[in-house]
């Protein structure tokens, strides 16, 4: 906790590299329909990790899993030392763990609003403080929301900082999302299909702006993505479900040559290349 | 840049400057009729921002805001009365918020944990318990008949009719007194609402509202910021109850019914949900409507002069039609509520002024919120 404060205020820079992201055979039943089955991988410090499958094959319940929203039956997810399956989504939020929503989840509001709501495990003002203007919350304020700003331009969405995100084109609201995300100063960041429903160019925009997050803050990040094409240029290591059963695991050129993977996203026959 | 965020900070307050001095007014020159309006409207506004906060902000449905401002009006009546402990009332008023605040922390493990129409039902019961308890316990409630306030006195300025004060020639009785409390706690809710709207519990609030999960995610704690939200909202009640106490000089437990509740919801869904001005600006129609129907029942067509048992409409009656309709209206033609169609009023009267603004700098005024997103093609 200590650590991330002095972080933070140093201006959300990382210099340490961060903690290790174990899932150790992670089950999850919802009546009857096994979602997730025994799901086991680690997220190296600083890599790109991606989490491939068919619709259905129980990868988004993997990071509800991640983030807290969903509760294993069996197995554990462990941050470093902390075990994670056991903490209510805020914690793991103040654990440096932030993700974004494969639909796009803002709330009303302007960006810089929506940006501000990421900053909220990091920042202290209570309802008191702010109440009364305190100028210590004040003071703190100012200092996030320029934070934040940075964080805005850096993902290209410094134009559109007072804007209310309800007028924002689908791009830039899910851009709003990954903003947001950044906003925590996460050491681990979740991206559940971050480039859905985005165009070419906006598709480019957000690869670029994930590989130099990882470069530049060196985070870890778990990526959820059915464009193969980002998988590939972005990720150290690829995970395939498929029914909840992880079914193949390796760099991305070795599951995209894996007879498994093949047939669970083209049927059995299927002697193609992958199912970009 | 800088000279215009100067200019645009003078301009602000300068406009703040001059609605503080007409706001100081009315007393030299309205008599205690008008005085009286303003008043309870200024009571209604603290109770209907503290409701706001609550349904609008944090879209937490409450039926239970009478109760609180009935912890308030009797908490300080209790505090500062015989039988009670008699302390000096200049104490009493933040002991009865705080008791306010109190009951609504008792209540958090509810509230922190039930959300949205729940909540409502669930505080359903605490106005009828509370209406019990103020019936029944006599000896603190004063029962059915209730308990005459004792007025409040600062520093040896006391709030009432007494010591013949005369101010700039005009004789200030208990109205003209209180009228300057009422702005100064008025004043005291607008700042520190707005100061907690517009920082992080004020977005953590909003975010609960608009999507749970979201504001999880991103480290708010739910249950934590949902009973929280719920003890200030209860404490701005406490305050409006005392200030209701002080002007009616007589606290009486059929006031603070479920009726009472309805009416600050009238409130804040006509003032447009979670915004301290339209809370404000529906707290001052819902009160004053009734007091300003009663008064010239004689002029107004259909309706009855009041005590008049011939079947008529009574003032009273005829204003909870107007307001029911006007609840209808607001939501069919603006569900932001008078503070939304000030806003859009707004953003063309400024657009209006300036027509050419590069087009990456004009923002379009936004969106009324989700409810207003239904499709209206079926209205006539």
């Amino acid at each position: 906790m200590n650590d991330r404060t002095t972080r933070t205020r140093a201006g959300g820079t990382s210099t340490t590299a961060p903690p290790e992201l174990t899932v150790r055979d992670v089950t999850v039943r919802f009546a009857g329909l096994t979602a997730l089955d025994g799901v086991s991988f680690t997220v190296a410090p600083g890599s790109v990790h991606a989490l491939i499958g068919p619709n259905g094959a129980g990868k988004s319940t993997c990071f509800n899993v991640l983030s807290g929203l969903c509760r294993p039956d069996a197995g554990a997810v462990t941050l470093g030392g902390t075990e994670l399956t056991r903490l209510a989504p805020h914690r793991i939020a103040a654990l440096g763990v932030a993700r974004t929503f494969q639909n796009i989840v803002t709330t009303q509001g302007t960006v810089a609003d929506n940006l501000m709501l990421g900053r909220h495990a990091l920042t202290r003002a209570g309802f008191t403080a702010s109440a009364l203007r305190l100028p210590g919350a004040r003071r703190e304020q100012r200092e996030h929301l320029a934070r934040a700003r940075e964080i805005a331009e850096l993902t290209g969405l410094g134009n559109h900082f007072d804007a209310p995100v309800g007028l924002l084109s689908y791009g830039d609201r899910k851009r709003v999302e990954l903003a947001r995300a950044l906003c925590l100063e996460p050491r681990v960041l979740l991206l559940d299909e971050p480039v859905a429903g985005m165009n070419a160019a906006e598709r480019a925009r957000t690869a670029e702006v994930v590989a130099q997050l990882r470069a530049e803050l060196g985070l870890s990040v778990v990526l959820v993505e059915h464009d193969m094409g980002l998988v590939m240029r972005l990720a150290d290591e690829v995970t395939v479900l498929d029914f909840g059963r992880p079914i193949a695991h390796g760099t991305p050129d070795e599951v995209r040559r894996d007879p498994e993977v093949l047939r669970a996203y083209l049927g059995t026959d299927a002697t193609g290349e992958d199912a970009a | 840049m800088s000279d215009r965020i100067t200019a645009l900070l003078t301009h602000r307050r300068a406009t703040l400057l001059v609605v503080a001095v007409l706001l100081c007014l009315p007393p030299f020159y309205l008599d205690a009729f008008w005085l009286r309006i303003g008043l309870f409207s200024m009571a209604a506004a603290i109770g209907a921002v503290g409701l706001a906060l609550l349904s609008g902000t944090a879209g937490q449905l409450s039926l239970g805001h009478a109760f609180f401002l009935a912890v308030g009006a009797y908490g300080y009546t209790w505090l500062a009365g015989d039988p009670g402990p008699g302390l000096p009332t200049a104490l009493a008023v933040p002991l009865a918020v705080l008791m306010a605040g109190l009951a609504g922390g008792l209540f958090s493990p509810v509230a922190g944990r039930v959300k949205g129409i729940y909540l409502g039902i669930a505080t359903l019961a605490l106005v009828f318990l509370g209406h019990h308890v103020l019936l029944t316990a006599e000896s603190v409630t004063g029962g059915f008949n209730g308990r005459s306030v004792p007025p409040l006195s600062l520093g040896g300025f006391t709030f009432d009719s007494d010591g013949g004060l005369n101010v700039l020639g005009v004789p200030f009785g208990a109205e003209e007194r209180l009228w300057f409390l009422g702005l100064a706690l008025f004043a005291l809710t607008w700042f520190t609402a707005r100061g907690l709207l517009r920082s992080r519990p004020g977005r953590a609030l909003a975010a609960l509202r608009d999507s749970e999960t979201a504001a999880a995610v991103m480290g708010v704690d739910v249950a934590r910021h949902r009973s929280a939200a719920f003890v200030v909202s209860s404490m701005y009640a406490g305050l409006a109850g005392v200030l209701l106490a002080l002007a009616f000089r007589r606290v009486v437990p059929d006031y603070f019914g479920l009726v009472l509740s309805v009416d600050y919801l009238a409130m804040i869904v006509i003032g447009g949900l979670g915004s301290v001005a339209g809370a404000t600006a529906g707290a001052v129609f819902v009160t004053a409507l009734p007091l300003l129907m009663t008064r010239y029942a004689d002029q107004l067509p259909l309706v009855a002069a009041p005590g008049s048992a011939d079947g008529a409409v009574g003032p009273t009656e005829a204003a909870r039609y107007l307001y029911g309709a006007a609840i209808v209206l607001v939501l069919l033609y603006a569900p932001d509520g008078l503070h939304g169609l000030a806003r859009r009023a707004r953003d063309r009267l400024r657009r209006r002024r300036t027509p050419t603004t590069a087009p990456d700098t004009a923002v379009p005024s936004p969106p009324p919120p989700a409810a207003a997103a239904r499709p209206k093609e079926h209205t006539p």
